[in-house]
């Protein structure tokens, strides 16, 4: 009886509010999932300090730095000077080459660490101390010892050799090269040990069977290794020019951005010569900003090729 | 023990955000006799505790607390300008660049700081005066954004060893300009063929790092004439005859000596400590090096310390007094900083003519009393038992002075962060470019530079 006493109300409602209504529950029973009673308080309890932290360190200094990069007449001084212009040419030289040498060096150097031997494993564990030891210390020694007067380098070259060596780091295209060699120097084996866990996942069987084919050596790395890790290695590089994109240490440490500010790359430009030196920080921030248009492109390819389905190395 | 729910543990989040907003006033209470103050660390260990004896007397003297951070120079010049970005600032802060104070005082980042200047204004060399009101592109008007404290201009250094190693008298050393520069470029051959292969005979700073390299051109300017590039008015003078044919004339001297293989070729990279450790390993013969820092970090090095001859400008060519560029140190108050009372007592406290001497004396004199008065009552600056301090002295205080171009115009504090001057130095060197083209490059750059900057006088 109760019930049918009740029904013409709820008739009522369902009339004149129903959609309304509807969305509501519907929206509240996706908010909750299958969360009953205090559950759900419990849940927002627990995730909405990660929210928070979210909103924080990664929302908050990205809109801010957004923000401060955000007046178009801050543009308009970087392409009024020189040495920012320069210093994309040097930011463009630094990942083509830095980044393209050093990777195809660590493909090739992965087949030679595949060997089999107690003294490849050996030489592979000291081949990984640059990567492995932090960047401060081993650019400070790299910047000693190149040292055009008292460098180790050109002392030993002295020494050995009786010839004065080059002022490593006191024209453009020596300094910038110094940068360049030891970016390679500190980040290929970290991508040489990625290779070899790439190669290590290629089945024995096809080797075998490229064996009886006649395929050795340089005939089973074009049709069998490269082709399997070519997904990889592109992945790979792309990861590796947005890493480089933003790389401060070596070239603050190596070159300084000297001389001249010559050797400057995006991030030492924006945040040593500009934000700190000149005291322009927005100036800073909008310099490394200047490299989006080429970051946003490789993000997005990056996210195109993991989506890829196939089964790829 | 009673269960907890989840209302209790709501409960109790809630007390102690309650509890927490209850007892802020008191914080604040207790913050407002308490000053946060960054200080530059000084190059020697006594300096830091000339500093910290500053603030243990004043905090028994006013019951305040300093809450202080020593900080070097480097660090300290990115740590304020982060603050000045954010907002978040100190009640005080020392100014770690020289060029910082006029920059940001553009912006509106510092307090005027007038009255505190007011209570020893007579007492102070009117160029360290001068060297301190700076144009604040927000108020529009000129003032007092920082409390001058101490002083400095840039001497010549030479170690008297080498020169009478090299085979000349100390007696020898010419008084005008060029002639004083040539006499110790023939030393670099000479010590070489006795053995020292790593000796050159200039340590001039000629990077573009640091503040020491814009220095040194602009006293190579003066030498020949180009004072007048940024006059009182705030106005450049880029198309006046004679300040082109100074700076051209600096700039040719400048990337001659280096061409000629008489400057370390590591020079071009050098930071502002870079001469120093290249004078004190004997890498050069001579150096050109604000303050006498150089001097003082041998202090307790007796027989290296009176190895050194500290010496200021010599005449101009045609014989006559050459004024030094006076830096007017200052510790400032950034806008927004909370307990500014304690801020300006502590600062006033500071210059107060026995606290800021003894303090300056703390610091073995590397710093010069912006108050020439200090050197008279107190014979110590002028004992002449410490040659360089004597030396250093009578330049900044005793001979003519003249304040930084930024004084006059911020868009100068610009022309320094950039280094203008310096890459039309290396705009020579590397670049093909003559003295000519370079200087002209230089100044096209020095009026664009000046156009974002409108000043109005009064």
């Amino acid at each position: 009886m109760d019930g049918t006493q009740v029904l013409p109300t709820t008739q009522t409602v369902s009339t004149q509010a129903l959609p309304g209504l509807r969305a509501r529950r519907g929206l509240w029973r996706a908010l909750r999932g299958e969360l009953q009673g205090s559950e759900y308080t419990w849940a927002l309890a627990f995730l909405v300090p990660y929210i928070a932290v979210f909103l924080v360190f990664v929302i908050y200094p990205v809109v801010y730095g957004f923000w401060m990069g955000s007046e178009p007449s801050l543009y308009a001084n970087l392409f009024s000077d020189p040495i920012y212009l320069k210093t994309v040419v040097n930011t463009l030289l630094y990942l083509a080459i830095g980044v393209n040498v050093k990777m195809f060096l660590a493909l090739l150097l992965s087949g030679f660490f595949m060997r089999p031997g107690w003294w490849t494993k050996a030489l592979l564990m000291i081949f990984v101390l640059p990567w492995a030891v932090p960047a401060m210390p081993i650019f400070i020694s790299i910047h000693w010892m190149l040292n055009g007067d008292y460098g180790f380098l050109n002392n030993a070259l002295w020494t050995f050799f009786h010839v004065n060596g080059p002022s490593w780091l006191d024209t453009r295209w020596f300094a910038l090269g110094s940068d360049i060699v030891s970016y390679i120097w500190k980040w290929m084996p970290f991508w040489t040990v990625i290779f070899i866990a790439g190669r290590m996942a290629i089945p024995q069987e096809i080797y075998d069977a490229a064996k009886v084919d006649g395929a050795t050596g340089i005939r089973a790395f074009v049709h069998i290794n490269f082709p399997l890790l070519a997904n990889l290695y592109f992945v790979c590089t792309l990861l590796s020019t947005i890493f480089t994109v933003g790389d401060f240490t070596t070239v603050y440490f190596i070159s300084g951005g000297g001389p001249a500010m010559s050797t400057h790359v995006l991030a030492t430009l924006g945040v040593l010569q500009y934000a700190f030196d000149m005291a322009q920080p927005r100036l800073g921030v909008a310099a490394v900003m200047t490299a989006l248009p080429l970051v946003i492109p490789l993000v997005i390819l990056l996210m195109r090729k993991l989506k890829t389905a196939q089964v790829q190395l | 023990m009673g269960v907890v729910s989840r209302r209790s543990v709501l409960r109790g989040s809630l007390g102690l955000v309650a509890a927490g907003t209850l007892a802020r006033p008191h914080i604040a209470n207790a913050a407002a006799k308490t000053a946060t103050v960054w200080w530059t660390q000084g190059f020697v260990p006594e300096e830091d505790a000339a500093f910290r004896k500053v603030v243990a007397d004043y905090q028994k003297a006013s019951g305040n607390r300093i809450d202080y951070s020593i900080i070097p120079f480097a660090p300290l010049r990115q740590k304020l300008i982060s603050a000045l970005t954010s907002g978040v600032v100190p009640d005080v802060s020392d100014i770690p660049a020289i060029q910082i104070n006029a920059q940001e005082a553009w912006s509106g980042k510092f307090l005027d700081v007038s009255d505190v200047v007011e209570t020893q204004k007579s007492k102070y060399l009117p160029t360290a005066l001068l060297g301190c009101q700076f144009y604040n592109g927000v108020a529009k008007k000129r003032s007092f954004y920082g409390v001058p404290y101490k002083g400095a201009v840039i001497p010549f250094h030479y170690w008297g060893d080498l020169v009478e190693k090299a085979g000349y008298k100390l007696s020898d050393v010419p008084k005008t300009w060029d002639a004083f520069l040539d006499f110790f470029r023939p030393m670099q051959t000479k010590l070489r063929a006795q053995g020292m292969r790593h000796v050159y005979s200039y340590g001039w700073e000629i990077s573009t790092v640091g503040d020491d390299p814009t220095n040194t051109f602009h006293a190579w300017l003066i030498a020949y004439g180009g004072q007048g590039l940024v006059t009182k008015d705030g106005k450049l003078h880029a198309n006046d005859p004679q300040v082109r044919e100074a700076a051209i004339k600096a700039l040719t001297r400048l990337a001659t000596d280096f061409k000629e293989g008489y400057v370390p070729p590591g020079a071009v990279n050098w930071n502002d400590a870079d001469d120093n450790n290249a004078f004190h390993a004997k890498q050069v013969v001579i150096d050109f090096d604000g303050t006498i820092s150089t001097e003082v970090a041998l202090y307790h090095n007796k027989k290296e310390y009176d190895a050194i001859v500290t010496h200021g400008l010599p005449l101009s060519n045609d014989g006559k007094a050459l004024p030094s560029q006076f830096f007017t140190g200052t510790a400032t108050i950034p806008s927004g900083a909370k307990n500014v009372a304690v801020a300006k007592e502590f600062l006033a406290y500071l210059i107060q003519p026995k606290v800021n001497n003894e303090f300056l004396k703390g610091g073995l004199g590397r710093w010069l009393p912006a108050m020439p008065e200090l050197t008279k009552t107190d014979p110590w600056w002028l004992d002449p038992s410490d040659p360089h301090r004597v030396a250093y002295v009578r330049q900044g205080l005793y001979s003519p002075t003249i304040p930084y171009f930024y004084a006059y115009n911020p868009a100068y504090a610009q022309v320094m962060t950039e280094h203008t001057w310096n890459v039309a130095w290396s705009d020579i060197v590397t670049g093909g470019m003559t003295p000519q083209q370079a200087t002209d490059k230089a100044l096209k750059r020095l009026e664009a530079i000046f156009a974002q900057y409108p000043i109005q006088q009064a």
